[in-house]
């Protein structure tokens, strides 16, 4: 019902309405043509085909840019406008409201891309002698999770900002992202290769879960009506909420024990990476030119250059590596925790496929004895970084988790870096 | 029918409400005065299952806001502050629309819908978006919408603050109609003479708790006051504004009734 009345007032605004859908005729319309021009005036083939398959992609992502606006405007939105209050006090369950918002945003967004989308391929393809329905499909379904995943977010912009301003300003958290998603998604077009496309399908697919589960669990009347506004002195508020969530963290062993389930599963990653990089080292999945030099580095052919120079070089990276993989996890859902883990293991596993499970051990030794345990650690806190990111409670206090989580990281680092620089220190003189 | 017991509200760092304790029976109206962020709009959201309380209990028909939030919204009708309408849906389509949120069926909400737009004199504007509509005709749909579905509680925060007096005596003989159909009243307001006319109990709030409960009787009682001799010889503006109204609307009718003729 939520979802019916949006999507009335969506309609209802004409020259909005008319200006959409001339962009999503418009745009196929013009594009479409110019690819058959070209066909016409002998363009090569493979370009034509290359072309039309990119015209495809831009054809469907202008009216997902739609869906945008739409999402961010669909909570702030009947704020600003006052009419929050009353639909928060309709018996609608929160499921269902959030759900029509959502569907709402959805259909008008979906219904434009796939339209326009099917405009183009009249347009285009009917005698070009090439009709690449794989990769249009898999286009239109990774639209679909693309699209979703855009809604998803926005919504939760939607539902955390005061105003549309802020709202509009916040949404470049997403533009952000969505830019770099969008880049991928034109090189695996380029690349032609539907298989790829549905893999990433999925992706997109996973994330938009995510994300709608985060606003689901994010989305309470209680969070849209009476959280305070505390705009008053923003940066003592920070400064306290930063010392705050340093203030009263355990020491490291308890920490330890409280964390014992993301730390197992970073434990896990490193098994977990060997089996699969032997696994890719058999079955030769991965050219062995493109590990190579990462092995190299494993095994340690010494290059020139002082032995400290070396420790100190392996204890930067290390060092640098731990602070990227916290960083990283914040947007990641903590899947950089895990790969801390897992990608040695892989390579590991990987030195194993290639020679023997001796040789590759020998490699780690004695240095892994230290490096491992602290990269379970690290991973583990990591995780749990990207875990409470992903985490939104109707109670709020999103902020105060994650910075909670990131304390810890900081706080354990004390001793993962002392740890680190005795790892490097050990490999160069012992291993 | 609604009980409130111990009912305190914080937002942040604000206590809005700190110990509130009400209870309305069935039929009843209980008009809530008190000054400026006194806490009156807070104690709606409260008592309307919208907003949950930070301690103490709501209970409408027995249902408890705290475990059921839905079950009590279901039973209320709260009519907000401000009106807050969809500017661009017209008066009938809005009303509809909650009708069917609120599971009436179409019949039924359709004739309701016509009943009530006559009685505060919408039916010719319905179908204009409520974009267009003047400040107080605004206010009139959201008393619609908020007493659409027979609830059994009408929670109404200042109802008739943009009615002008025709329209509002109009409101309050609306509303004492559904007190005696057997639905509890709560209303907030600043005016006196709403108060006078609504209520049974008047709870005067200040700074998040009730300062005094009871009838008119029993508060003046309270107050101390003595008894005021008022001799009034003129009309008050009121009545002498009410008498042309009424004046002109008669001659409206009797010019309607020569033209058919
Ligand atoms: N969303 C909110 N966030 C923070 N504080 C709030 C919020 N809403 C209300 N308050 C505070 O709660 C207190 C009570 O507000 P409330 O709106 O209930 O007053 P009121 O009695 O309805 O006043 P009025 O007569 O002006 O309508 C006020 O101090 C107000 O500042
Ligand atoms: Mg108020």
């Amino acid at each position: 019902m939520v979802a019916k009345r949006d999507l009335r007032d969506a309609v209802s605004e004409l020259r909005l309405i008319a200006a959409m859908v001339a962009l999503t005729l418009a745009i196929p319309l013009a594009s479409g043509t110019g690819v058959r021009a070209l066909a016409a005036f002998g363009g090569g083939t493979a370009v034509v085909n290359r072309l039309s398959l990119v015209g495809a992609f831009f054809v469907v992502f202008i009216p997902a840019s739609f869906s945008l606006v739409l999402a961010l405007e669909s909570f702030v939105g009947e704020r600003e406008r006052t009419t929050l209050e009353v639909l928060l006090s309709t018996p609608l369950r929160e499921a269902e409201i959030y759900a029509g918002k959502v569907a709402a945003v959805l259909a008008v967004s979906l219904t434009l891309c796939y339209g326009g989308l099917l405009v183009y391929c009249f347009v285009t393809f009917p005698g070009l002698g090439y009709f690449p329905l794989a990769i249009l499909l898999a286009l239109a379904l990774s639209t679909i999770c693309q699209v979703a995943a855009m809604v998803a977010g926005a919504v939760i912009v939607s539902l955390n900002a005061r105003t549309m301003r802020a709202a509009n300003v916040m949404a470049s958290f997403i533009i952000l992202p969505m830019s770099v998603v969008l880049q991928v998604e034109a090189a695996l077009i380029l690349v032609g290769r539907a298989e790829f496309l549905w893999a990433f399908a999925l992706m997109m697919a996973v994330v938009a879960l995510i994300l709608l589960r985060m606003g689901f669990n994010g989305f309470s009347r209680e969070a849209l009506l009476a959280r305070d506004v505390g705009l008053r002195r923003p940066w003592r508020r920070a400064n306290a909420a930063l010392r705050a969530s340093f203030n009263q963290r355990p020491g490291l062993f308890r920490l330890v024990w409280m964390r014992r389930v993301p730390l197992l599963i970073a434990a896990a990653g490193f098994p977990l990476g060997a089996l699969a990089g032997y696994l890719a080292g058999l079955t030769n999945l991965i050219p062995a030119n493109v590990v190579r030099p990462v092995l190299s580095t494993l095994v340690r052919s010494t290059g020139g250059g002082g032995a400290i120079d070396e420790a100190l070089l392996i204890f930067s990276h290390n060092v640098l590596a731990f602070l990227l993989v916290a960083g990283l996890a914040v947007v990641s859902a903590g899947l950089s925790g895990f790969l801390l883990t897992f990608a040695p293991g892989f390579i590991l596993g990987f030195a194993a496929a290639l020679s023997s499970w001796a040789f590759a051990l020998s490699g780690i030794v004695p240095n892994g004895f230290v490096e491992i345990p602290a990269a379970i650690i690290a991973g583990g806190l990591a995780i749990q970084i990207g875990a409470a990111a992903i985490h939104m409670d109707a109670r709020g206090g999103w902020a105060a988790r994650v910075l909670e989580a990131a304390a810890d990281y900081v706080r354990a680092l004390r001793w993962l870096v002392p740890a680190l620089a005795v790892a490097s220190v050990l490999e160069v003189f012992l291993g | 029918m609604l009980e409130v017991e111990g009912l305190a509200k914080r937002y942040g760092d604000v206590l809005a409400l700190r110990d509130l304790t009400v209870k309305v029976d069935q039929g009843e109206c209980l008009v809530l005065l008190g000054r400026n962020g006194a806490g009156k709009t807070t104690a709606l959201r409260c008592m309307a299952g919208v907003l949950l309380p930070s301690a103490g209990m709501v209970r409408v028909d027995g249902i408890d806001a705290a475990d059921d939030p839905a079950g009590v919204r279901a039973l209320v009708g709260l009519m907000p502050e401000v009106p807050g309408l969809y500017e661009r849906m017209s008066a009938r389509s809005y009303l509809d629309h909650f009708g069917a949120i609120y599971d009436l069926s179409p019949e039924l909400r359709g004739r309701r819908i016509e009943d009530l737009l006559e009685l505060f004199e919408l039916s010719d504007a319905g179908d204009r978006w409520l974009g267009t509509y003047s400040k107080g005709m605004r206010q009139k749909v959201a008393l619609i919408r908020a007493t659409l579905h027979h609830p059994r509680l009408v929670l109404a925060d200042e109802p008739t603050s943009a009615l002008d007096p025709d329209s509002a005596r109009r409101a309050w003989i609306y509303l004492k109609d559904l007190q005696k159909e057997g639905c509890a009243l709560v209303i907030c307001t600043h005016s006196m003479e709403e108060a006078e006319h609504l209520a049974g109990d008047i709870g005067i709030m200040s700074n998040g708790r009730a300062l005094a409960v009871g009838n008119v009787v029993e508060l003046r009682r309270r107050s101390g006051l003595k008894t005021r001799q008022e001799v009034r010889e003129l009309p008050t503006l009121q009545d002498i504004y009410l008498a042309i109204v009424d004046n002109q609307r008669m001659d409206q009718r009797e010019l309607a009734e020569t033209r058919t003729a």
